[in-house]
């Protein structure tokens, strides 16, 4: 058993000497032990038991306002003429970036040989998989007949006799967001095996054996394993790669090729791609803050963890902040009365509020980790991650629904009102997502072990250094 | 032909509104063994789920297509409801599938209304215009489009009922026939002493010819004519200034300057339709010289919309408003100067500029008074008209062939409440619902014994609540009859179909009553019209109307010795107009959905109405729009909503007429059935003798708000938004005065630069048709007549008040309207959009499952079934004309009480479905049956063959449609004028609908002189002189200082 110990900061950069990325004297086999223990403990924290109840009571609701969805109508929500998309989209563009930071951490990190990424990787992907989950469920949803949103997919003439129409964007989503959400997952349990092969061998019942046994695919741990695995590793983060930039970008397409006001920028790919990996680092400071916490896991996410993510937010925020900038010089600079007039409208019109939210939070939040003491308190930057996800949440309802409710036609002019059932199914997408990600809190490996143990060994102040790093 | 199965004569079933508690009825009548009781048991579902439609006696069937057809203008054959069987003979001129139309006529409050209608295998589906009809022109207002809902109203009475004490029984017409000839045989022995009609006003000559037999017959019996809404002051002042009563027909092509004081000539006048035409034909420069308009009145009215200057004043200012606009003209054609001193109030200038056209155009000018101002100013305007000499060429006289209503029903409750009288007949009509308010009409009618309404539910749900037997009225298009027209001339009406639930018509009744039996409404028509040869009559029923009947005009001579009191000096407090509700007229179309759909001209609103303030009073009395208010006049008052208007006259208080019913039905308010008022009820204000017109009005805010339901500002505008407006609008809808367009034809071509438009790919091209609109703005006058048309023709859904509040309204067609100027005299443009068949569709390119397309006609084509409902077309779509069904706005075509609705669908348009987007199509089913005809000709589709649905309902003659490739067709023409241009052309979609720039004819002291050198026009193609930023584009400033200071104000409220 690793004590916890504080007395090391590992956040300080000290020339000619590299600061530990796990702490805590900690060994091969007291990581795998910590990390373990969350699955095997007989018992999860009790804050684990009403957290999940929570997000299951959500989850039911969710399915309850499905089913009074598609029985009813989309009138249940919000939308009208002009603002044709509301709660949904901004919900489902929200999940769709928060999903960016797992795969970002995993893949380009791991292409960069960031190797502080091995403590953070597998809960972010997880993550990334669950938001996808909650994202893809909103376009599904949200089209009129949602018994016949399978006509999105290119099932071809022999089914519909027609094939979509591959000018719109909405079809390039599909196929943007299905392909992000199936090599993420693979990618996620393909790094996972090795550690699920861990859990099998410590296994102390028959279904974990069993469960474990077939989900590790016969691990072995044997060298030959260990080349095929590594080798597929770096495919598969060169294949999420360019994914994680696509698949934003390619959001972004949905309302960028349109010509609304607003909507119709070339700021949009860039921009979108890092908000999402903004509001991805936001959203993944949120759950690891209490998650280490919760399952005493400080010594492997360690303040330096921390820290270099909000480095990443605070760079992301600002790239966010100038895109918002630049958004607003390139409305005047086109002469365009009407790109002129979303832009005015959104920070001074009936939507103001919104807009100056995003802009507190997105902003300006961020800066506050300019301060070493704001990046090192866990429980200030909690505090910082829930300003950067509501202001990510804002920068899409801006988006969405201040440019939809004023476009071209003064007299077509609207204004959006959500209904119960938008906040609820808001709610509910959240329900899902955590319970997801309590679900996977309990019964998987939380941090990639086999990655951390190569990384983590030989520590400055360690004098254990032995074996190499192999299970 | 097949005959219906045979059914029960009984009625359906008793709307619900008249259903009793029905344990009792269940309990009570069994133990009596009553004919109700076993009617009841002998139909298996006493509800109407299994009676729908009602079946029609197999006898009246025959009776009605035996005499149809024999005329040659076959009736329409109804419904099939149980069987279908091929005809063993095909009846004459029918071809299953293919539409018939009928002429027919609908009168309203007196006046017909001359119309064609659609019937496709014998169900009436579509109103059109009668294009021969002098007035109509093939041209309809919304309201007349909207009859055929009516007749499918599932609130209406659907069987002879009897009630007693609050009982309701089911009877027969036969139960009726046998306690209507013991009641006259009764009333004759008195000489008819006690009994009473009370009817609604018609001009319908059978009526009168029965009425007189009945004087005759019950001598003692009295005889009298209810109509909230009528025209008396016009017949007063005509009996005032030409010592007769006469009835003003006017010449609107002959007028170079018209002048309106309140008046509702473009609006529910009689003869509006042909008003309109004339009017427009005078609004578009390069066919002839321009009209110019002035208006003043309290309240927008459709002719303050359109004209060239408004003022707005109280209603009771306008009296001596007027009476100084004779003295200025006269004072004017002793040779005084006209000049305008642009120092001086609006209200004096305009006064200088009105005397000074009015004189200058001698002999073709025209001045019009509306019905809501006093006879004695009417009888001012009459004698106006003559010093100006416009009698005999823009105004003319016919005998008035109308009684005068006034007061009738005070004399009546009088006798009522006295116990006087016995038999009450309510020959249609409403008046529980519309009589003054402190007659107490309902308390005085149940003292009457014998109460009995001639009712269709729907319209006189009030008074049949009170009735002790309740007749199931006939639709107008179910039944024979005969009116006068405006211009005097006869129209009969022919029915469409058999009456849905049995009804009788008021002559059938009346002919039952004075005859004994029932008569046939054909022989009833025919025999007032007996002078006639075969011939002539079938002339008469294929035409719809007889022209030659209409009287010549006479030019009546103001009487020598007319003295005109001085106008009374208006008070300084509040004053209350009523006007009549724009859509639901006096109450009667308060169950039609379309109608209350229908957005105000002005307001926007729909299913309400609200006390119109002016911004300045709602101001003094701190109410924004929403806010409640207490209305008091006298010691009656209403609570309703307040409006706020710009452009209302301040201090004057606008209340529709027509609203808060509370037995229209399911639509316009039932209390019974728990389902709210629309609106509320201005009736309760008005006072017996009170005019249009009540000064002493308290408005006070009551705390609390109404969301509005508007289909435009569905929510307040901020500043940020106002300015916007005030930059945008110019661009979107051009303007200009006449002389700008004389100094630059093209000038609407030129109000915003844009880069080059140019494709990034070869654009797909085609041969053949290449369908395209023209709307012109200098004539629409934004009357709303296509927007119920439009509905009609597509099935286009009503989606109720609550949705519309929500912005998810479904017209296919919608009539923009903006205010420019400031916010107390504000002018109006309107702006009918639709689809606009981008040949480079935002929509279609974004479509993920290409449910929306290009036909090779330039069509965007919407595939329904294709549709899954993404909405992203919506959101790409610049002028937001796509709409999706949020819900299913069609249920109602499916619940068993409401299906009988269903029937009144095009069955060439689709129903959509939930979930999927709609659109206007250019009335695509019209397209597609025109080229039909044309390819089984062997020709190609003529120019003006194929019209649309709003097209053919405009009576402004603003819409054209056709191809384009033709050069010589009229829309291909448009699009070649020099004021066409498409609304947002910059974007590069390429839009097939164009409009024609509005152009203004306003004083040229007043705002109507252009000063080229302002805008920088003069260098050849004024290529630089506006930019999208400038906020108006150039040549707006065209007119004076006024307008530009009101330029920089421009805003929608």
């Amino acid at each position: 058993m690793a004590t916890i110990t504080t007395s090391i900061d590992n956040t300080q950069e000290t020339p000619g000497h590299r600061a530990p990325l796990v702490i805590g004297h900690h060994t091969y086999g007291s990581i795998t032990e910590t990390v373990c223990r969350v699955a095997e403990a007989p018992h999860p924290p009790r804050a684990w038991y009403i957290a999940f109840a929570i997000s299951v009571l959500l989850v039911l609701m969710l399915g309850g306002l499905i089913t009074h969805l598609l029985l009813t109508g989309v009138g249940v929500w919000g939308n009208n003429s002009p603002v044709f998309w509301g709660w949904p989209i901004v919900n489902f563009v929200f999940w769709v970036g928060i999903g960016h930071a797992g795969t970002l951490i995993s893949a380009i990190l791991f292409l960069f040989r960031q190797n502080w990424r091995t403590s953070i990787n597998r809960a972010a992907e997880a993550m990334t998989i669950f938001a996808v989950v909650c994202a893809g469920m909103y376009p599904g949803i949200h089209v009129g007949r949602i018994w016949l949103a399978w006509w999105l997919f290119p099932l071809g003439p022999n089914q519909n006799a027609l094939w979509p129409q591959f000018r719109s964007p909405l079809l390039w989503d599909v196929f943007a967001v299905s392909t992000y959400a199936s090599v993420s997952a693979v990618f996620w349990y393909m790094g996972m095996i090795p550690d699920l092969a861990t859990f099998r061998d410590r296994a102390t019942n028959k279904i974990k054996k069993f469960a474990y046994g077939a989900l590790s695919l016969g691990w072995t741990g044997s060298a030959r394993n260990w080349h095929r695995y590594e080798r597929a590793y770096l495919i598969l983060a060169a294949l999420a790669t360019p994914l994680v930039l696509s698949v934003h970008t390619i959001v972004s397409f949905d309302f960028a090729v349109s010509q609304l006001p607003g909507w119709h920028t070339t700021i949009f790919p860039p921009y979108f791609v890092a908000g999402a990996v903004f509001s991805g680092f936001g959203m993944v400071l949120t759950l690891m803050v209490p998650a280490r916490e919760l399952f005493g896991l400080k010594d492997l996410i360690t303040l330096r963890h921390l820290e270099n993510m909000c480095k990443v937010i605070i760079a992301t925020g600002t790239i966010v902040g100038y895109a918002y900038a630049m958004e607003f010089f390139i409305a005047w600079y086109s002469g365009s009365r009407y790109e002129g007039f979303a832009f005015i409208n959104r920070a001074f019109g009936p939507y103001w509020w919104a807009y100056w939210t995003m802009v507190t939070c997105n902003v300006i939040s961020p800066q506050l980790f300019w301060f070493k003491k704001m990046r090192t308190s866990p429980w200030l930057m909690f505090i910082v991650s829930i300003f950067v996800n509501i202001g990510m949440w804002f920068e899409r309802f801006v988006i969405t629904i201040t440019s939809l409710s004023r476009d071209f036609l003064p007299s077509s002019w609207g204004y959006f009102i959500p209904t119960w059932v938008d906040i609820a199914m808001f709610v509910g997408s959240f329900g899902l997502f955590f319970m997801l990600f309590l679900l996977f809190c309990r019964y998987l490996p939380i941090v990639a072990m086999a990655e951390v143990r190569g990384v983590a060994l030989p520590q400055p102040t360690d004098g254990h250094a032995e074996h190499p790093a192999s299970h | 032909m097949s005959p219906v199965a045979p059914r029960s004569n009984a009625p359906t079933d008793a709307s619900p509104a008249e259903q009793p508690a029905p344990m009792y009825w269940r309990s009570l009548e069994q133990f009596e063994e009553t004919p109700e009781f076993r009617d009841f048991v002998e139909r298996e579902f006493p509800v109407a789920a299994s009676e729908f439609p009602a079946g029609v006696s197999r006898r009246r069937w025959m009776q009605l297509m035996g005499a149809a057809f024999s005329l040659a203008s076959a009736a329409g054959c109804r419904w099939q409801a149980d069987q279908i069987l091929p005809f063993a003979k095909r009846p004459k001129d029918r071809i299953p599938g293919v539409p018939q139309h009928f002429a027919t006529a609908h009168e309203l409050a007196g006046y017909a209304r001359n119309l064609v209608v659609t019937a496709f295998d014998g169900r009436p589906i579509k109103v059109e215009g009668n294009r021969e009809h002098p007035l109509s022109g093939g041209a309809t207002d919304a309201i007349s489009q909207a009859i055929v809902l009516d007749m499918y109203d599932p609130d209406r009475v659907r069987g002879v009922i009897e009630q007693n004490g609050g009982k309701v029984n089911v009877r027969t017409w036969d139960d009726f026939a046998s306690f209507l000839s013991s009641l006259i045989a009764g009333a004759r022995t008195s000489g008819g002493k006690g009994v009473r009609i009370l009817a609604e006003a018609s001009s319908s000559p059978t009526r009168q010819r029965l009425q007189a037999q009945l004087a005759e017959l019950l001598p003692e019996s009295k005889w009298v004519t209810w109509e909230a809404i009528n025209r008396d002051a016009e017949i007063r002042a005509a009996e005032l200034a030409f010592g007769r009563p006469l009835r003003a027909q006017y010449d609107l092509t002959k007028a170079d300057v018209i002048v309106a004081f309140d008046s509702d000539l473009l609006g529910l006048h009689p003869a509006n339709l042909k008003a309109m035409r004339e009017w427009a034909s005078r609004r578009t420069p390069e066919t002839g010289s321009m009209n110019r308009t002035y208006v003043v009145e309290s309240q927008f009215s459709t002719l303050g919309i359109a004209a060239d200057h408004r003022l707005p004043i109280k209603s009771s200012q306008i009296p001596a408003y007027i009476s100084a606009l004779e003295a200025r003209v006269d004072a004017v054609l002793g040779g005084e100067s006209a000049e305008v001193d642009t120092t001086k109030p609006l209200g004096e200038q305009l006064l200088a500029a009105m005397a000074g056209d009015l004189v200058a155009a001698k002999g073709h000018s025209l001045v019009v008074a509306g019905p809501s101002l006093p006879p004695e100013a009417i009888a001012r305007v009459h004698r106006l008209n003559e010093k100006l000499g416009n009698v005999g060429t823009t105004v003319g006289f016919i005998a008035e062939p109308l009684p005068v209503i006034g007061e009738s029903l005070k004399p009546l409750v009088d006798e009522m409440a006295a116990g006087s009288v016995d038999v009450l007949l309510v020959l249609g009509g409403n008046p529980v619902y519309t009589a003054p308010a402190d007659l107490d009409f309902a308390g005085a009618m149940q003292k009457v014994k014998h109460r009995i309404h001639l009712t269709d539910g729907p319209t006189g749900g009030e008074t049949a609540a009170l009735a002790t037997w309740v007749l199931p009225r006939a639709n107008p298009l179910e039944a024979w009859g005969d009116s006068l027209a405006w211009d005097g001339s006869l129209s009969v009406s022919q029915p469409l179909i058999a009456p849905l639930f049995e009804g009788k018509s008021d002559i059938e009744l009346l002919s039952w009553m004075v005859g004994g039996s029932p008569v046939n409404g054909l022989d009833l028509v025919r025999e007032t019209q007996e002078s006639l040869s075969d011939k002539e009559w079938r002339k008469l029923v294929h035409d719809g109307f007889r022209g030659e009947t209409a009287p010549a005009w006479m030019s009546a001579k103001v009487l020598a010795d007319l003295q005109l009191p001085e106008a009374p000096e208006a008070s300084e407090g509040l004053e209350v107009v009523f006007t009549p509700g724009e859509t639901v007229f006096d109450g009667r179309f308060a169950n039609n959905g379309w109608l209350q759909e229908l957005p105000q001209n002005l307001t926007k609103m729909v299913w309400n109405n609200a006390a119109i303030l002016a911004p300045k009073t709602a101001e003094e009395l701190g109410v924004v729009i929403g806010s409640m208010v207490r209305v008091t006049l006298g010691n009656r008052s209403i609570e309703l909503p307040a409006f706020v208007v710009p452009g209302q006259a301040i201090g004057s208080v606008g209340l529709a007429l027509g609203y808060g019913r509370t037995a229209a039905g399911r639509v316009g308010g039932d209390t019974r059935q728990n389902v709210a008022s629309v609106g509320a009820n201005a009736f309760l204000l008005r006072s017996s003798g009170a005019g249009a017109v009540v000064q002493g009005g308290k408005v006070e805010r009551i705390g609390g708000s109404r969301k509005m339901a508007t289909t435009q500002d569905h929510h307040q505008i901020d500043q940020v938004g106002l300015q916007e407006i005030a930059g945008r609008v110019p661009q979107l809808v051009r303007e200009g005065v006449l002389e700008e367009f004389q100094h630059h034809p093209d000038f609407a071509q030129h109000m915003v630069h844009h880069p080059p438009l140019e494709s990034l790919w070869t654009e797909a091209s085609f041969d053949g048709y290449a369908w395209g609109m023209s709307i012109d703005l200098s004539k629409c006058v934004g009357c709303n007549a296509c927007v119920t048309a439009c509905q009609a023709e597509n099935n286009v859904p009503i989606v109720g008040r609550e949705q519309v509040s929500r912005g998810r309204e479904m017209h296919w067609i919608r009539v923009d309207r903006y205010f420019t100027g400031d916010f107390d005299n504000p002018r109006v443009v309107t702006q009918p959009v639709t689809c606009h068949h981008c040949e480079n569709a935002p929509c279609e390119q974004v479509c993920p499952v290409g449910a929306t397309t290009h036909s090779e006609e330039g069509l965007n084509d919407m595939a329904y079934n294709r549709c899954i409902g993404t909405r992203y077309c919506a959101n790409n779509c610049p002028y937001k004309v796509r709409r999706f069904n949020f819900l299913d706005f069609n249920k109602k075509y499916e619940q068993a009480n409401t299906e009988l609705i269903q029937m009144v669908l095009n069955p060439e348009v689709t129903v959509r479905e939930r979930g999927v987007i709609e659109k206007c199509t250019y009335c695509v089913q019209r397209i597609q049956s025109s080229k039909i005809v044309a390819k089984n000709e062997g020709r190609a589709v003529r120019d003006g063959e194929i019209v649309t649905a709003c097209q053919q309902a405009c009576a402004a003659n603003a819409i054209e449609f056709g191809d384009l490739r033709n050069e010589e067709s009229k829309v291909a023409k448009a699009h070649a004028n020099s004021r066409a241009y498409a609304m947002l052309a910059e974007l590069n979609v390429k839009p097939r609908t164009k409009y024609l720039a509005r152009i203004r004819n306003p004083h040229p002291a007043l705002g109507g002189r252009f000063e080229p050198t302002e805008h920088g026009h003069g260098h050849g193609g004024h290529g630089d002189d506006a930019h999208a930023e400038e906020g108006h584009g150039h040549g707006k400033a065209a007119h004076g200082d006024e307008s530009k200071k009101a330029e920089s104000k421009k805003a929608e409220h």
